[in-house]
């Protein structure tokens, strides 16, 4: 009786510790596996390493020997030199796997077991599919605008020869009539002289206004948004994904050019991001140029290709901008010259200067973008005391100090109303921008 | 009759003007519009990303695609600062491992140090030290500009606070980043030499941030897993140091 109910009690004790054991189990494996393996590895697909969906079924099949894929994850060398299977693993990819010395078979096992838990992405498929759909929805829709002027175009040219066809037959029934009436034009235009006059007026001031607003866009460039040979999306990356601006445009802070980023900058993330629906082919041509293949983790083949992109922001020969000068010393934020690229869904492109008043934080000018009255008002208005030049400023602590020494009336004058401004260092000399 | 003919005919000259007017509205968003004298715009004088491929109507591939925003040149040293740098700027001195061109791209012909051997340098590289010595007057601004630089280059996966959990994991974009707090046992060599070569999923970071910067980053690093790291304890003197520059103005 007592041994019967102690075996009880056994059987129930064990049970249950199985099961919180296999509870935290679980957990501690799903930790490990985001700590230390997925890295490389994921269930369900190969990356660096293979995927590891039910690998320990496979290694079973696949004629391994017993314990072989423990000692694999502690020391994959020591594994390859024993096992033949193991040897046959270590060629699948060319990159050596990181030694885990300190796991513990009952760890590892815990890891397996989170892994084989991880159902098949196939709910994913779906919603993909459904945003491709939206996203060819949007474009016919865009297409249907553009159809709109053709349709208004066609009516109007109706319009016009219908109703010169009206005065056409309306002629003729005069004819008919028998009055003779020559409706000769200039008798014609003589006789209506006044209305003839008002309209004549009119389109000559249509076409000087017309004139005049048109010389005025001439090399000014707001809405240029050409066409690139990847729609990138910027809102993704620095909106959602929180990418710095200075990641990928590299040399902001070091160069004359915010520089467009090579591929293998791409790659750091898109070696592992492969994309889903429509996003697939744009990755396959960082894929090309970069000269890789995802296939069985990821090869690159050396041979590599140029992404020809389109220039955006134009300027002439005659002027000098220097992105560092900007960034770095004047401490202007990328968003008071290119608009707030965290929320650009579209292609990157001449931001009216509109907008960019619309952003917070923005010093708020009026000129057009990309002209010189634009250059010259920021620099008149921004402050060069409220960058962050304290600490770095060995070149303005130098322009203090002669402005002190050679003039010190002049200086007593800039300082009049409270704060130095780029123009008041010089920032409206010709020669600072051209050259 | 006569003045229906007018009227016919004036309407139809307006409308006609409205045509034109709304169809010259419509702009070219691939155009940039007119230019005063092109070749004011593309001078040969050469500059980064200006396309020297089209001149006076033609296009030149070969000219296209090696004008402008070329590397480089191979073996030399970008230098620029200070004579006591100057040792930063040389070239790294350990090789990267075998399989490197295959599994992170970097190839020869790009001026890669590779190593004859899987393994690489890794091993060796735990003897580095830091060349970027930490003093209680230089700390402040180092980890200033390391963190500076972690934020622009790092923070996105690795999470500001080094925990793994930056926003491009949060958003399920990208999985499988370390918390530094697990590597607390890494030397500062290896973790320099993953930062140059790239590790696991990891690319090459050499061609974005160059010696000087990534030593920086890895002193921030060290910051970020060790309790106490740095020649004094910086946080209060931080604290205060703000303090009493406020209290002074």
């Amino acid at each position: 009786m007592f041994n019967m109910g102690n075996k009880g009690l056994f059987t129930f004790l064990v049970t249950l510790f199985m099961l919180t054991a296999f509870a935290s189990n679980a957990q501690e494996g799903e930790s490990i596996f985001n700590s230390k393996c997925a890295t490389c590895h994921a269930p369900h697909k190969d990356m660096t390493g293979p995927k590891l969906f039910e690998v320990r079924q496979k290694w079973e099949e696949g004629g391994a020997m017993e314990g072989s894929l423990y000692q694999w994850v502690k020391n994959w060398q020591v594994a390859a030199a024993t096992d033949p299977y193991a040897k046959e693993v270590a060629d699948w990819a060319p990159s050596a796997m990181t030694t885990f010395a300190d796991l513990s078979n009952e760890q590892i096992d815990a890891i397996f077991n989170y892994v084989d838990e991880q159902p098949l992405p196939g709910a994913g498929g779906g919603e993909s599919a459904a945003g491709g759909e939206m996203v060819a929805s949007t474009n016919t829709q865009e297409n249907d605008l553009g159809w709109i002027w053709y349709i208004l175009g066609a009516v109007f040219l109706v319009v016009i020869f219908s109703v010169g066809g009206v005065k056409r037959q309306l002629q003729e029934l005069d004819e008919d009539a028998g009055k003779e009436i020559k409706v000769g034009s200039k008798a014609w235009m003589f006789k209506n002289r006044k209305y003839i006059g008002m309209v004549g007026l009119v389109v000559v001031m249509a076409g000087v206004t017309w004139l005049l607003v048109g010389l005025n866009q001439v090399g000014v460039v707001t809405g240029y948004q050409p066409s690139q040979p990847i729609a990138f999306p910027h809102d993704k990356h620095a909106g959602i994904n929180g990418i710095d601006c200075k990641y990928c445009h590299n040399s902001a802070n070091k160069s004359k050019s915010a520089g467009i980023p090579t591929t293998n900058v791409c790659m750091n993330c898109h070696k592992q991001i492969q994309g889903e629906g429509d996003q697939v082919e744009k990755i396959k041509k960082i894929y090309k140029s970069a000269g890789f293949s995802p296939e069985g983790g990821g090869k690159y083949s050396g041979e590599t290709e140029n992404i020809v992109w389109n220039k955006v922001h134009q300027l002439p020969d005659h002027v000098y901008f220097n992105h560092s000068q900007h960034v770095e010393v004047g401490g202007i934020d990328c968003k008071q010259c290119h608009g707030d690229m965290t929320k650009q869904k579209e292609l990157p492109r001449v931001v009216p200067v509109e907008e960019l008043n619309k952003i917070e934080g923005n010093i708020q000018l009026t000129k057009a973008t990309l002209t010189m009255g634009w250059c010259i008002e920021c620099h008149g208005v921004k402050e060069v005391s409220s960058g962050p030049i304290e600490g770095k400023g060995g070149y303005y602590d130098e322009i203090h100090k002669r402005l002190l020494e050679n003039d010190e009336t002049l200086y007593e004058e800039y300082l009049e109303d409270g704060k130095v401004t780029v123009d008041e260092l010089g920032g409206w000399e010709c020669a600072k921008c051209h050259y | 009759m006569k003045k229906n003919i007018v009227a016919i005919s004036k309407r139809t000259f307006v409308l006609t003007l409205g045509v034109f007017t709304l169809f010259s509205c419509v702009s070219d968003s691939d155009s940039p519009g007119l230019e005063f004298m092109p070749d004011m715009y593309r001078s040969p004088a050469i500059e980064t990303y200006v396309d020297y491929g089209w001149v006076k109507e033609e296009i030149n591939v070969e000219a296209m695609m090696t004008a402008s925003a070329k590397h480089p040149p191979i073996h030399t040293i970008p230098y620029h600062g200070k004579v006591e740098d100057l040792s930063l700027y040389l070239p790294y001195h350990r090789k990267a491992n075998s399989f490197a061109p295959v599994t992170h791209g970097l190839q020869e012909k790009h001026g890669w140090n590779l190593s004859t051997e899987a393994g690489g340098d890794y091993f060796i590289a735990a003897e580095d030290k830091n060349p970027i010595e930490l003093t209680s007057d230089n700390e402040k601004d180092i980890f200033k500009k390391g963190k500076e630089l972690f934020n622009i280059n790092c923070a996105h996966c690795h999470g500001e606070k080094g925990d793994g959990k930056g926003p491009m994991v949060e958003s399920g974009a990208y999985l499988g980043v370390p918390d530094f707090k697990n590597l607390k046992n890494l030397p500062d060599g290896q973790v320099f030499y993953s930062i140059y070569y790239g590790k696991g999923m990891m690319g090459a970071h050499a061609p974005l941030l160059n010696k000087k910067e990534i030593w920086t980053v890895v002193h921030h690093i060290n910051k970020l897993r060790l309790d106490d790291y740095g020649a004094g304890s910086v946080q209060e003197e931080v604290v205060s140091d703000s303090s009493t520059v406020e209290e002074a103005n």
